[in-house]
């Protein structure tokens, strides 16, 4: 993907068939095996997080996973995000965040919540990357959320 | 971690899918019940794991095979029934396994045997139709984005409660959880089985330790009923969009039973 096809970014407006398609099989789910960092957005009000987990080479990103306890609307947004970034450097991923954030303006205030939390996971490993490069021993770096997602679950 | 464990989750998730794909009740009925045995398998294996003083985890490696056939699906599942009968050691425990896998695996064959079985598999054509109802547009998406929601809650559910079972001491508490499992098979049965129809049937994701490894059962307990409360009102707001009678008492239906689930959660509380 390269910046010019950033105009063309889809998002989840209602059920179409790409979003059909990214909820019955999400894109890059799950763990890395050996990642260069990894990012945990957490929302401590419904204990709803994303991690995300990168593998760069320089600035570039060559792989990358996420997980979540949250919902559809984050599932989602994350299979295309990491789908989107993979193979680009991270310029092009601070890049794709502004277009989707853009693109987000005209949606509800949850699929907002829901970028959001997937977005803060991303910018989390970037942080905790810095902090390995400068020497420190994280496991992983914590951003806490000031909105919450108003999906719930049943039971 | 152990491998075993892992191999069986893999086959109560295949076992049970397999079942929401199939359109035929008889075969459906019955891979069903071989789900909910793999599924007993799943809480022998962990318990003799941690008998031993070692640990699992809910790791998975499995990927949505759309098949299109009944004799592929059957096909798939024969396959990995036999990986997982490799694992089996010579315990009381694995001898038993094995003889209800063999017994399975027996069934599968008689499936295999007789062609008029080889029907076609709708569960992936992602037409989102409910034949015999007249659903709009807005009622099916609302459906399906209900469905898909939930079938992963009660597969995350099922998980975080047997996995907190298999580490309680406390009988009321163990029992709380078993109930809550059960509850929670019947949902992710009914929403399979509904996902399937529709031509949606997807496996939910897998879980993250961040997910099932609880360490204040007070506050996840405190939270999961909050959530409780406030999903009863979302089966009501899908109940009233829902034009449709049937579906709207299954939702209800649904709702009433969230009430108890409250009861049974605050057990834990005491």
């Amino acid at each position: 993907m390269t910046e010019e096809d950033l105009k063309d970014v889809e998002l989840p407006d209602g059920m179409n068939a790409e979003t059909l398609s990214h909820l019955m099989e999400p894109r890059n789910y799950g763990k890395l095996d050996k990642p260069s960092c990894i990012g945990v957005a957490l929302d401590e009000k419904t204990k709803e997080y994303v991690i995300f987990y990168g593998l760069l080479d320089g600035e570039m990103i060559k792989d990358a996973k996420f997980a979540t306890n949250g919902c559809q609307d984050t599932v989602v947004i994350g299979s295309m995000f990491t789908d989107m970034i993979i193979n680009n450097n991270l310029d092009y991923a601070h890049g794709a965040i502004a277009k989707m954030n853009e693109k987000l303006g005209s949606m509800s205030a949850q699929q907002q919540v829901c970028a959001d939390i997937v977005f803060s996971s991303f910018i989390a490993s970037l942080q905790n990357l810095e902090n390995l490069q400068n020497g420190e021993e994280e496991e992983l770096h914590v951003l806490k959320m000031k909105d919450s997602c108003e999906g719930e679950n049943l039971g | 971690m152990d491998k075993l464990y892992q191999k069986k989750h893999q086959l109560w998730v295949s076992i049970n899918f397999a079942s929401f794909a199939i359109n035929d009740e008889e075969i459906k009925s019955k891979l069903y019940d071989f789900a909910q045995i793999a599924f007993r398998h799943m809480k022998w294996i962990g318990s003799d794991v941690l008998e031993r003083g070692d640990n699992y985890n809910y790791d998975r490696d499995l990927t949505l095979n759309k098949r299109k056939s009944v004799f592929e699906v059957i096909n798939d599942l024969v396959n990995t029934t036999k990986e997982t009968m490799t694992l089996y050691s010579n315990t009381i425990l694995s001898q038993r396994l094995r003889t209800d896998d063999e017994y399975l695996l027996e069934y599968l064959s008689q499936i295999l045997k007789d062609e008029s079985n080889n029907k076609e598999i709708t569960a992936f054509n992602t037409r989102r139709e409910w034949l015999d109802k007249n659903l709009a547009q807005d009622q099916i998406d609302a459906l399906t984005h209900f469905l898909f929601e939930e079938l992963y809650k009660e597969y995350e559910l099922i998980l975080i409660y047997a996995y907190m079972q298999a580490r309680t001491t406390e009988l009321i508490q163990f029992n709380v959880f078993q109930d809550l499992i059960d509850e929670s098979h019947f949902h992710l049965k009914s929403f399979g089985n509904m996902m399937a129809k529709m031509g949606i049937l997807a496996l939910p994701r897998e879980l993250h330790e961040m997910t099932y490894i609880i360490k204040d059962l007070k506050q996840f307990v405190t939270d999961g009923i909050a959530e409780e409360e406030a999903a009863k009102e979302m089966c009501k707001e899908l109940s009233a969009a829902i034009k449709d009678e049937e579906l709207s008492k299954f939702f209800d239906f649904i709702n009433y039973q969230e009430s108890y689930h409250i009861e049974l959660m605050q057990k834990l509380l005491k």
